[in-house]
């Protein structure tokens, strides 16, 4: 080849399409549709009366019409988070039974018995071995029901039809339909509803959903919710209506994180996100029944083991990090309660305090083992009776004794209050920016998703302890 | 200090308020500071340019009063630079009224070009909103270079046209003049294609845009008095006052080159209908438009309402077999003509 | 003619050695020939992907699934074929980062044969892609599938024809239920030992003007790149402005063979 006739090659054709001008993708693209439905003429037979499939027609008239769209969809994202929340109940505790309570201790004496020094014994099994089980023991069982139940949905071809109902909404804040779907997804694990967005083809539409997710309350803050709520919010309603009051509670926080997801789409769209292109386009596939065990075993394999793995990856050096600022000592404080004094300003500023800051802090990794981290953190800075040592993170099965063990810690009303807020609003946990970092390839757009929801947290809650204080 | 609720919250809001004045779009003091720094002499002379330009071509004539007038500048500086321009033969004075030299013509076209090349990738290539294509266009223009400018017309496929249907200038300075007349001015009856829309001033720009007036579509005038004209397109029917139409300029037709008449957009199908796909409007640009050919809604195609929302929008139609859902604002911008199933 | 040679591999097919097969999963090392796999978005691609490597790929009733490309393989009369998922597209002619994916693998990527997947109740619509991918590559077999879902839709469809209109071997499948593949990889097979000779259809109906500004600028390629087979398409890209393709055309990277 020469180079100089490649040059001229290509001269010629930027002097070509000078003279076409602006139709010829419209041109090719209509040519190719000629030739197609020519070909289509000639061999497709097609009993047009009945081209469409009758049954599809029908279930698409009744989960789109007016009465009946949407109350269809809340019912069936209703029961799949309650099978969920409700279904992991009994396996979670029999795993964490299991896992802590009785394998736990028989490593920490097999390791004595080998010599390992108290240290080894320590880090290994108090620190790495213990975050490991927790994240395991309480992550496992909500995703192993939720994502095979939301698969088989998708796969039955149910979802599109929910982005279709769901677009108007969500066009209002300038997202996608298929948000809605992304979020549900993010109900279960927001590293999941992260992937999910790949079902977004319009980019500025994809980085919104990826970067609103997190406003999902996920899997592993479910429980926190729930159990600060029981404690707390329903101790100040009388007794029979104590559960009512807390499932309010949940249920506002989980509302007020869609709330949140609005919010922040509508402002990312209006602002640093307004130049990406944004199209639009949902093809509303046919019904096809889905492979049960198929589905099942895919669903298990592709989302609940992947993401599960992740998290332990990432839990495993946070239970070692939880282990070793607990044990370390600088002059005579260890380093967990010297920073846990440094915070405790600010952390009063935003009507939280110390402990719970540095939990979130070492607990990015999994946002399941932050009510156990703050459970050990409280009884090594207060000194009060309870739990195992230092740098072992504990739970208690007795909802009052964790009550009594943060009570000591000084907590009030308006500390879990704040607590529920800045669980809903804080950074994503590592699993879930290190999926949006490979899904976007961005560090700029990973740094907005991580730092966003941790100031919205920081201003709510800072907001709602002011007022508060004035108030009471 | 010691610690108060109240004072905490009021030097909360006060935090607030003084970023606000800081960062408000446009307004801001840091926006205004960088406004500030950047003009720079070339920007003025460039705006100088640009302005004699375009009153040329409307064969007006202008003096520096018009000049102060006109452009957001202090007297001083621009006089200043207007010395320059004049000893770099960039422009003459004539009595009063300052004149483009062949080389000031030369340099303001490469800035219209620059200009207008942006505009036509804003509307290509991202996702901004046609009202702020001139704003950030207006920026954009003093800072791209003769070899820029190259690359760029030729990743938009060498475009002759900006998408407000300015024509755009060569590298060669080449500039197609644009024939049409203001849509104000047509008689009742006039069958012609709207062929430009004038982006300046924004609010009379901004009130087409609220109309949704496609560019390069057919119309038909019906009345047109002092108060208003009216004229049907695409099926649609379009009130404006006569200010606002004289920003529309309209190539008539000599005779009734199409029927007009039963062209329609595909947002007005209703879901017992059918229709024939005629084409895509040129509002519809960029990716959108690739994505509606590639996903069938080409010239010829039979399209029908297949479902529809349960709040509005968006609608799914049936074509080429498959359920489609589009939005609104998209369906508006595709071309059918109803198809009269009564066989 | 060429003609008869593709009909010839519907009408006559050697029959299917069922020993021969050995689904080898995600065992993609040491393969004979490489095989791209292609097809709209929700045409069961990833099933039909699953059909021939017995791997289990999430396959979702949703559009644009499968985003990164997914390998696997399988062993078919002692020959190793490597199975390369590319992500389901409407076409090839926008920007999309999948539609970069797939377009780079079977235009640089030299699959040995490229199995387009189509959904056969919506074939006019999926043959928008077809088209495109022949005129890329020469060497590829339509898999025709659902054919399930077309029955029940009343829909019947000329295999024959259909194979003699594009030029190349159609084969109905229905991979949900595993039905055709055997079929589907003794063509594989003999597309990629060169048995049965492809005579892809070239996109007509291209207005004039393009049409002549198309053959010179293909002339022009083939000049300096004799063995180059689909200067059309490429000079298609350029008055387009691809400017990935005109980087290929200036480093000879467009022209590499094997």
């Amino acid at each position: 080849m020469n180079k100089k006739n490649i040059e001229n090659i290509i001269a010629l054709s930027e002097e070509m399409r000078w003279q076409i001008g602006d139709d010829f993708h419209d041109n090719l693209a209509e040519s190719i549709y000629a030739d197609a439905s020519k070909i289509v003429e000639d061999v497709v037979t097609k009993d047009y009366q009945k081209s469409k499939f009758r049954l599809d027609a029908k279930i698409d008239k009744i989960v789109t019409s007016r009465i009946w769209g949407f109350p269809i969809m809340l019912f069936i994202l209703g029961m799949i988070l309650w099978l969920t929340i409700i279904g992991a109940n009994y396996p979670s505790s029999m795993l964490a039974t299991l896992l802590l309570d009785n394998i736990h201790p028989v490593l920490k004496m097999v390791g004595a018995n080998i010599g390992f020094p108290w240290w080894l014994n320590g880090f290994l099994f108090d620190g790495v071995y213990l975050s490991v089980a927790w994240v395991i023991a309480v992550m496992l069982p909500p995703m192993a029901i939720f994502f095979p139940l939301f698969t088989l949905l998708e796969d039955f071809g149910y979802l599109p039809r929910v982005a279709f109902n769901m677009d108007s909404l969500l066009k209002k804040s300038g997202a996608h339909g298929k948000q809605a779907l992304t979020m549900s997804m993010g109900f279960g694990c927001n590293a999941a509803g992260v992937v999910a967005t790949r079902i977004i083809d319009s980019p500025r539409e994809r980085l919104i959903a990826i970067i609103t997710n997190n406003f999902s309350l996920c899997n592993g803050r479910w429980p926190t919710q729930i159990l600060l709520a029981t404690i707390f919010i329903g101790a100040v309603v009388p007794e029979s209506y104590s559960s009512f009051a807390s499932l309010s509670a949940v249920i506002g926080i989980a509302v007020l994180g869609i709330f949140f997801m609005f919010f922040f789409s509508w402002a990312l769209s209006q602002t640093v996100l307004k130049g990406e292109v944004s199209t639009f386009n949902l093809e509303l596939p046919p019904y096809r029944p889905p492979l049960f065990w198929k589905t099942i075993y895919t669903s298990l394999i592709d989302r609940t083991l992947i993401v599960l793995w992740r998290a332990i990856v990432f839990a495993a050096p946070a239970g070692a990090v939880i282990w070793l600022i607990s044990n370390v000592y600088i002059g005579n404080e260890s380093i967990a309660s010297w920073t846990v004094h440094s915070l405790d300003g600010f952390g009063f500023l935003l009507g939280l305090n110390g402990v719970i800051l540095l939990a979130y802090i070492v607990a990015i990794p999994a946002n399941e083992i932050v009510i156990p981290t703050i459970l050990m953190l409280t009884v090594m800075v207060t000194g009060i009776q309870g739990g195992e040592g230092n740098g072992v993170m504990f739970e208690l099965s007795s909802v009052t004794a964790t009550a009594e063990i943060l009570k000591a810690g000084g907590w009030s009303l308006l500390t879990a209050v704040n607590v529920m807020l800045f669980s809903l609003l804080h950074n994503p946990c590592s699993t879930t920016i290190y999926t949006i970092y490979k899904e976007t390839n961005s560090v700029k757009w990973t740094l907005v998703a991580s730092i966003l929801p941790v100031i919205a947290g920081f201003i709510i809650t800072f907001l709602v302890a002011q007022i508060w204080r004035i108030l009471i | 200090m010691i610690y108060n609720p109240i004072t905490a919250l009021v030097s909360f809001f006060g935090i607030c308020i003084l970023l606000f004045f800081v960062f408000r779009p446009k307004k801001g003091i840091y926006f205004l500071l960088k406004k500030a720094y950047s003009q720079k002499d070339k920007i003025i002379m460039e705006d100088i340019l640009k302005y004699l330009y375009h009153n040329q071509m409307s064969d007006n004539s202008i003096t520096t009063n018009d000049l102060t007038n006109a452009l957001n500048f202090s007297n001083s500086i621009l006089i200043e630079n207007l010395k320059k321009m004049m000893e770099n033969e960039l422009l003459v004075l004539d009595k009063d009224n300052y004149k483009l030299t062949p080389k000031g013509n030369e340099y303001a076209l490469q800035i219209i070009r620059a200009h207008r090349l942006w505009e036509k990738y804003l509307s290509e290539k991202t996702g901004f909103d046609k009202e702020e294509w001139h704003e950030r266009a207006e920026e954009k223009e003093h800072e791209l270079s003769a070899n820029e400018m190259n690359q760029l017309s030729n990743l938009l496929g060498n475009p002759k046209f900006d998408p407000h249907g300015d024509p755009i200038p060569t590298s060669k300075g080449k500039i197609a003049r644009r024939k049409g007349i203001p849509l104000s001015s047509l008689k009742e009856n006039t069958i012609g294609k709207i062929i430009h829309i004038e982006d300046e001033p924004d609010v009379i720009y901004k009130q087409i845009l609220a109309e949704n007036i496609h560019l390069y579509s057919t119309i038909r005038v019906i009345e047109n008095n002092s108060n208003r004209i009216v004229f049907h397109s695409e099926g649609e029917q379009f009130i404006l006052a006569p200010i606002v139409a004289g920003n529309i300029t309209v190539l008539v037709f000599e005779k009734e080159q199409i029927n007009e008449e039963n062209i329609a957009r595909l947002s007005s199908l209703n879901l017992s209908e059918k229709a024939k796909i005629v084409g895509l409007s040129k509002e519809c640009r960029g990716e959108n438009r690739r994505r509606l050919l590639d996903l069938g809604f080409v010239k010829g195609a039979v399209i029908a309402v297949d479902l529809l929302n349960p709040l509005g929008d968006p609608k799914a139609y049936l074509i080429k077999g498959t359920a489609i859902a589009l939005r609104e604002n998209q369906a508006s911008k595709i071309l059918i003509t109803k198809i009269n199933d009564e066989k | 003619m060429m003609k008869n040679k593709t009909k010839r591999a519907c009408d006559t097919c050697t029959h299917f050695n069922a020993d021969g097969l050995k689904k080898l999963g995600v065992k993609t090392n040491d393969f004979d020939f490489v095989v791209a796999l292609a097809g709209n978005p929700n045409t069961g691609k990833s099933t039909v992907f699953n059909a021939l490597t017995g791997l289990r790929q999430h396959t979702g009733n949703w559009p644009g699934k499968t985003v990164a490309r997914a390998e696997g393989a399988f062993e078919y009369n002692k020959q190793k074929y490597k199975l390369v998922d590319l992500p389901g597209t409407y076409s090839l002619l926008s920007t999309s980062e999948d539609e970069e994916v797939a377009r780079d693998f079977i235009l640089f990527g030299k699959p040995s044969v490229t199995v387009i997947t189509v959904d056969a109740s919506r074939l006019e619509r999926n043959l928008n892609l077809v088209l495109q991918i022949l005129e890329i590559t020469n060497v590829a077999v339509l898999c025709l599938n659902l054919m399930d879902e077309a029955e029940r839709n009343n829909i019947t469809i000329d295999t024959r024809t259909l194979a003699k209109d594009l030029g190349i071997p159609v084969v109905p499948t229905s991979a949900r239920f595993q039905k055709g593949i055997p079929e589907l990889i003794q063509t594989i097979s003999e597309l990629a030992n060169g048995k049965i000779k492809c005579k892809p259809h070239k996109i007509k109906n291209i207005p004039q003007n393009i049409e002549k500004s198309v053959q010179e600028l293909s002339r022009k390629i083939e000049d300096e790149y004799p063995n180059i087979s689909n200067s059309r398409w490429i000079a298609f890209r350029l008055l387009e402005g691809d400017a990935q393709i005109i980087e290929a055309l200036r480093t000879g990277k467009i022209a590499d063979n094997e």
